[in-house]
């Protein structure tokens, strides 16, 4: 990033001059000794095939002031879960692999149903939750690091960037949302460019710069799936197990904390990771279910702050979004040309069009069920409701790994 | 020939007959065994379906019965645990019974033996579960009173009391269980009287300053009390 300013009601930490790994890396392991560090990676055992795993496992096992991983593994065998395990073997700290699909977590998921905690469907959410539960159950990490498992151009600059915000007391930020540009020969991050930030800026205009909007809009890359905070987040922050898991989380954070402790970091140059499809003839796949729940979960979330939305209001939106879209389009398409990259303005166009589509589905789920809600119960409540929870978890887990 | 026919017939006629004798036993062994499975097995399904009304594993995750569970890694639902002990106990009791039936005297006493020790099995398990809900309710006590008494070793102090009640009771429950009873109790009076031994050593050595202080501060205090004194005719 060539700049310096900062935008929005939140901290934006940029990359300025060529800031040194090393000096960095030195300075968290001192600060890491007061604030112990958790790293948690949501993975499927299929990401363990690909490109982007080795790289990461090579990366992590060069950092030193990490406390413990914990990989939350779905989708997996019991052979596959073995092989995992070796997989991660060459990181030198403490390293814990939670089976999702194991008889022990399997019997945890169960007794949240049974007394009437719904932790959602599988997926990264629910996992998410899960690694949290066992961190707090663990007792020893302040911090929780998160990213994903699928980042082809991971660097161990990018953790540092990311934990240091949180980690470094004399700062104290209670969160940090990493961001980053997504650009090969093409401008990638088609739901942030032309769903998030047009759909929000709409909004704005609309609910009169709702507190909540302008937090959002804050953001450089809301949709980014790497953040950083604290533990004592983690045991009052919901989150959703749906796609709206990153919306949902960040309004969380909204809800519970002061946006002075909130904060956003280029934590790269660059980011690539796999593409999802935008499967605009089905709302049940790929880009589209993503919009579709990510809707849901803004305009559930400015429901509950008490906006008041009704059939003239969503009209108006999805004219208004069109044309903020179009706009925000043209605005791209100039942004390419300047760093000679490919533009498909068609392309976009459709996309555009898919997620005015996808954001009417939402609209009318909200209209027939606006209570309904993807949110898995915080930690202080699971605990509350059955009060030996953690020690399960954490004896489910160790003995899974022993 | 006819007497060396005799020689092996007999035996075999008298084995014959002993069996003949002993055979309907068998058959009474067998069928006690059969309908105690059967009788078990309806027990079994009864208990659980009451289980599930009244929600018993609800009930046992909030009382954290499922968490001592699973920390012995038993990862079966406690309903299907505790169906299953009555199941097997329905088992090995219609076992005993069906033995009782050869009518043999060494078994008929092994099987009053058994019957004897019931009680104090069942005794044990009782005084295993009570001591565990009171070790767990005045841990959690002197947790809250260590906590709101601003102690920094709080957890410490509520280890601590459950600790000793886990020793406690189940020093008992082997008693219960006549498991070497003169050995679990020495076992025991060593165990807990060295740890109040310790505990009074510890405390005494650490109070010692303390104690100087207050009693030097009561002399100082009487003597100038005595100096203040004014004599009244």
């Amino acid at each position: 990033m060539a700049d310096f300013y900062q935008t929005g009601i939140i901290t934006t930490l940029h990359r300025l001059g060529n800031p040194s790994l090393e000096r960095i890396e030195a300075e968290l392991i001192e600060y890491s000794k007061a604030r112990p560090l958790a790293l948690v990676l949501p993975a499927l055992y299929s990401e363990f095939g690909g490109k982007a795993m080795p790289g990461i496992i090579e990366e992590l096992s060069k950092v030193k002031y990490i406390n413990k991983i914990v990989l939350v593994l779905a989708r997996a065998s019991e052979k596959e879960f073995m092989t995992v395990k070796e997989l991660m073997s060459p990181i030198p700290y403490d390293v814990k692999v939670i089976h999702n699909d194991g008889k022990r977590i399997k019997e945890i998921y169960d007794t949240f149903s049974r007394n009437d905690l719904n932790p959602g469907e599988d997926g990264k959410g629910r996992s998410v939750w899960l690694a949290y539960g066992y961190v707090i159950a663990d007792g020893v990490c302040d911090v929780i690091a998160l990213h994903d498992c699928d980042i082809l151009t991971y660097s161990r600059e990018m953790l540092a960037r990311l934990c240091y915000p949180v980690v470094n007391p004399n700062l104290d930020y209670v969160f940090c949302k990493g961001f980053y540009s997504r650009v090969t020969d093409k401008l990638h991050g088609r739901v942030t460019r032309l769903l998030i930030t047009p759909l929000v800026r709409s909004l704005r205009t609309l609910a009169k710069d709702h507190p909540f909007l302008v937090f959002i809009d804050s953001f450089r890359y809301p949709l980014a799936g790497e953040f950083c905070m604290t533990t004592d987040m983690a045991k009052v922050n919901r989150i959703p197990w749906d796609w709206g898991l990153e919306v949902g989380a960040l309004a969380e954070v909204y809800r519970n904390y002061s946006p002075r402790r909130i904060c956003q970091a280029d934590i790269a140059e660059n980011y690539e990771h796999k593409h999802q499809a935008l499967s605009a003839e089905d709302p049940a796949k790929g880009l589209m279910k993503m919009t579709v729940d990510i809707c849901k979960s803004i305009f559930r979330t400015l429901a509950s702050e008490g906006v008041v939305f009704s059939d003239g209001f969503f009209k108006t939106l999805q004219v208004s979004y069109l044309r903020m879209a179009e706009d925000t389009i043209m605005k791209f398409e100039a942004d390419a040309a300047i760093n000679g990259l490919t533009f498909d303005r068609h392309e976009e166009a459709k996309a555009v069009e898919a997620f005015t589509r996808a954001m009417g589905m939402a609209t009318q789920v909200f209209f027939e069920n606006p209570m309904g809600s993807a949110l898995i119960p915080n930690w202080n409540r699971v605990t509350s409701a059955i009060p030996g929870i953690l020690d399960m978890l954490r004896t489910a887990v160790d003995e899974d790994n022993r | 020939m006819e007497g060396f026919l005799s020689l092996i017939l007999e035996p075999i006629n008298e084995v014959y007959l002993k069996f003949k004798g002993f055979f309907p036993n068998i058959l009474a062994m067998l069928t006690i065994i059969i309908i105690g499975i059967c009788v078990a097995w309806l027990v079994k399904t009864v208990f659980l379906k009451v289980f599930k009304a009244i929600k018993f594993d609800n009930w046992c995750d909030r009382m954290g019965i499922t968490a001592l569970m699973r920390k012995g890694d038993i990862w079966a639902k406690p309903a299907e645990v505790v169906v299953k002990v009555i199941f097997w106990l329905f088992v090995i009791v219609s076992i005993m019974v069906g033995f009782s039936a050869l009518n043999h005297q060494a078994i008929n006493s092994l099987v009053n033996q058994f019957f004897l020790y019931l009680p104090n099995a069942f005794s044990a398990v009782l005084i295993l579960f009570i001591g565990y809900m009171v070790a767990g309710f005045l841990s959690r006590a002197a947790l809250i009173a260590a906590v709101n008494g601003g102690l920094s070793y709080a957890k410490l102090i509520a280890n601590a009391v459950r600790l000793m009640l886990a020793v406690l009771f189940f020093a008992m429950a082997l008693e219960q269980l006549n498991v070497a009873p003169k050995i679990v109790v020495s076992a025991f009076t060593i165990i807990f009287g060295g740890i109040v031994m310790a505990i009074a050593i510890s405390f005494g050595i650490a109070g010692i300053e303390t104690a100087k202080r207050i009693i030097e501060g009561e002399k100082t205090k009487l003597e100038n009390d005595k100096k203040g004194d004014v004599e009244h005719i």
